[in-house]
């Protein structure tokens, strides 16, 4: 048995302005990536070879799904144009669908299966031709039936095609309400109703309504709630005293502190009402209130600290600088590059000069495993234009609309909690750290996290 | 670059093997100049090597060439490397694209 996966650009690419930077094959229903669904249900009707075929761009998905080790099946990909008919696709896809039984999958459809039925016998029995349909796509099979044996009884397949947020978002409750038995949910359940991912942490303050799905490595503050019908993805941070109920929680998102997500769909900063479809982009970057901080004594005690610290660092790197930094200079192995960076106040900028060095040789590692590429910047500090441990600081691009401030929390800095926490320096993830920890950050855990980010440098 | 032709129904079949690139790209274009500028072609990629952007170009302007003649290029059988030049670069919307010779030639 092989399976055929036919699905159009046309009839998933309202999901692209939805979730972007996901592509639509990969959007998770329940925390699981959609075509995991199809390759489960192809799995389970006895398949031992996939063929995604779509007229958009496959790379994430062939990223994703490789050959298909990862289930045990053979799968490849395929193109075609957007006005082909089935009967076209299967002629381009001949050599594969030309042996033995096939079932095509056709649309942009979700399979409601029970992974305990034999659908393996089900197929293998079934006479050519469409089995199912909806007025989005259908299942058909091809090929001579391989037993004589007639399965009796209802088919205990239904298919839903999804075209609109509202679908996705009931599909997605309905799974949780009633369906979790009958797929596979990533995470682990160890009573009904309940899938928990990897490092999640929940504390006793926090209180989790089932039925409730949530993804790795999930952060839940203290008195957060999780209402029941919530779906969290993962990279989450849900801060203190918040409400999540009946809602989906999209990958790397943050919702900040006192808010109430009821009903909605969250993805980075956009919330989506999927009933109307209507959806609105915060103005920061994720879903998060307040942090505009007053010039209290708290903040010049900050400073205060900070500047100590960059004293106390530049005194310790004083010598080592004056040693190493001639020798890497002639080396060539010293770069310096001078760019404008926008500061923490709304709009303002300011010129930094970033130094980079070649670790090939023991000097330059040594010399960046002590950070003396951050030596100059620690002046900075010392007249507040920088604080010691913050936010990276943000370049100024014309290309990126939103300019960051300190409203937001930004604060630029010598080393970033990126580093300190060790985790990737761009993307998504490092902004999320980033804010959460110009929320929770004291001073005293700025010089621990310092310390970290400085640890972190040497490896 | 070895070329073999072949003809199945009303398709002329090109078989490449070895390297499309700058340098085996006239070769390519010699053989297609060849031909009637209405003779519909499926060409055969199993054993193309190494593909660049030059290998590209080339067949993006046979297969332009073909359609104002009203005529048609086809690919069939592509290997992983060459599927990976098309993925990179989203060239696949251009072509139709087989995974069995007939089949091209049938269709």
């Amino acid at each position: 048995m092989k399976t055929l996966i036919v699905i159009r650009e046309q009839e998933y690419d309202w999901l692209f302005d939805m979730f972007p930077g996901v592509h639509p094959l990969l959007v998770p229903i329940c925390n699981k990536p959609y075509i995991e669904f199809l390759i489960d249900f192809s799995i389970f009707t006895g398949s031992d070879a996939i063929r995604i075929v779509s007229n958009g761009l496959l790379g994430d998905v062939e990223r994703y799904c490789s050959t298909g080790s990862r289930w045990g099946v053979d799968i490849s990909y395929g193109s075609m144009q957007p006005a082909d008919s089935l009967h076209t696709v299967i002629e381009k896809n001949r050599r594969f669908c030309q042996e033995g039984r096939v079932m095509i999958i056709n649309g942009f459809l979700f399979i409601h299966y029970d992974k305990k039925s034999d659908y393996a016998a089900l197929f293998a029995s079934l006479p050519s031709g469409e089995l199912l349909s909806c007025n989005h796509g259908s299942i058909e099979v091809t090929g001579t039936p391989a037993t004589e044996i007639t399965v009796n009884g209802t088919r205990p397949l239904s298919l839903t095609a999804l075209d609109s947020v509202s679908t996705y978002y009931h599909l997605s409750t309905d799974i949780l309400n009633n369906g979790l038995t009958y797929y596979v949910i990533p995470g682990y359940s160890s009573e009904p109703d309940c899938y928990i991912g990897r490092n999640v942490i929940i504390p006793k303050s926090a209180e989790i309504k089932k039925p409730v799905i949530i993804g790795n490595n999930v952060q839940i503050m203290a008195n957060a709630v999780i209402d029941s019908n919530s779906v969290i993805g993962s990279n989450i941070i849900i801060d203190r005293n918040s409400i999540i109920s009946g809602s989906i929680v999209m990958d790397n998102t943050y919702i900040g502190e006192h808010l109430e997500v009821k009903n909605k769909i969250a993805a980075g900063n956009l919330l989506v009402d999927p009933e109307s479809g209507t959806s609105f982009v915060m103005e920061d970057p994720h879903l998060l209130t307040s942090m505009e901080q007053t010039k209290s004594a708290g903040t010049l005690f900050r400073r205060l600290v900070h500047s100590v610290t960059a004293l106390l660092l530049i005194i310790l790197l004083c010598l080592p600088y004056i040693l190493m930094r001639p020798i890497l200079g002639i080396q060539g192995k010293w770069k310096r590059k001078k760019e404008q960076y926008y500061t923490g106040q709304q709009g303002k900028t300011f010129m930094l000069t970033m130094t980079t060095i070649d670790c090939s040789a023991p000097i330059g590692a040594l010399a960046k495993a002590i950070s003396l590429d951050r030596f100059a910047l620690l002046f900075r500090v010392l007249i507040g234009k920088l604080a010691l441990i913050g936010h990276q600081p943000v370049p100024v691009n014309p290309a990126i609309k939103i300019i960051p401030s300190s409203k937001a929390g930004y604060r630029p800095a010598v080393f970033s909690y990126a580093e300190a926490e060790d985790w990737p320096e761009i993307g998504i993830d490092t902004e999320i750290v980033e804010h959460y920890y110009a929320v929770h950050g004291t001073p005293l855990k700025d010089i621990a996290m310092a310390q970290k980010a400085l640890f972190n440098r040497t490896h | 670059m070895n070329i073999s032709e072949k003809n199945i129904n009303s398709y002329k079949i090109i078989s490449l093997q070895g390297i499309l690139n700058a340098s085996s790209v006239p070769v390519l274009k010699t053989c297609i100049a060849g031909l009637p500028n209405t003779q519909s072609i499926v060409v055969d990629m199993e054993n193309v090597e190494f593909l660049d952007s030059s290998g590209l170009g080339a067949l993006v302007g046979i297969a332009r060439e073909k359609k104002t003649s009203n005529a048609i290029l086809k690919l069939a059988r592509m290997n992983e490397r060459v599927k990976k030049v098309f993925e990179i670069t989203q060239a696949y919307s251009l072509f139709d694209i087989y995974d069995d010779v007939s089949a091209a030639a049938e269709a």
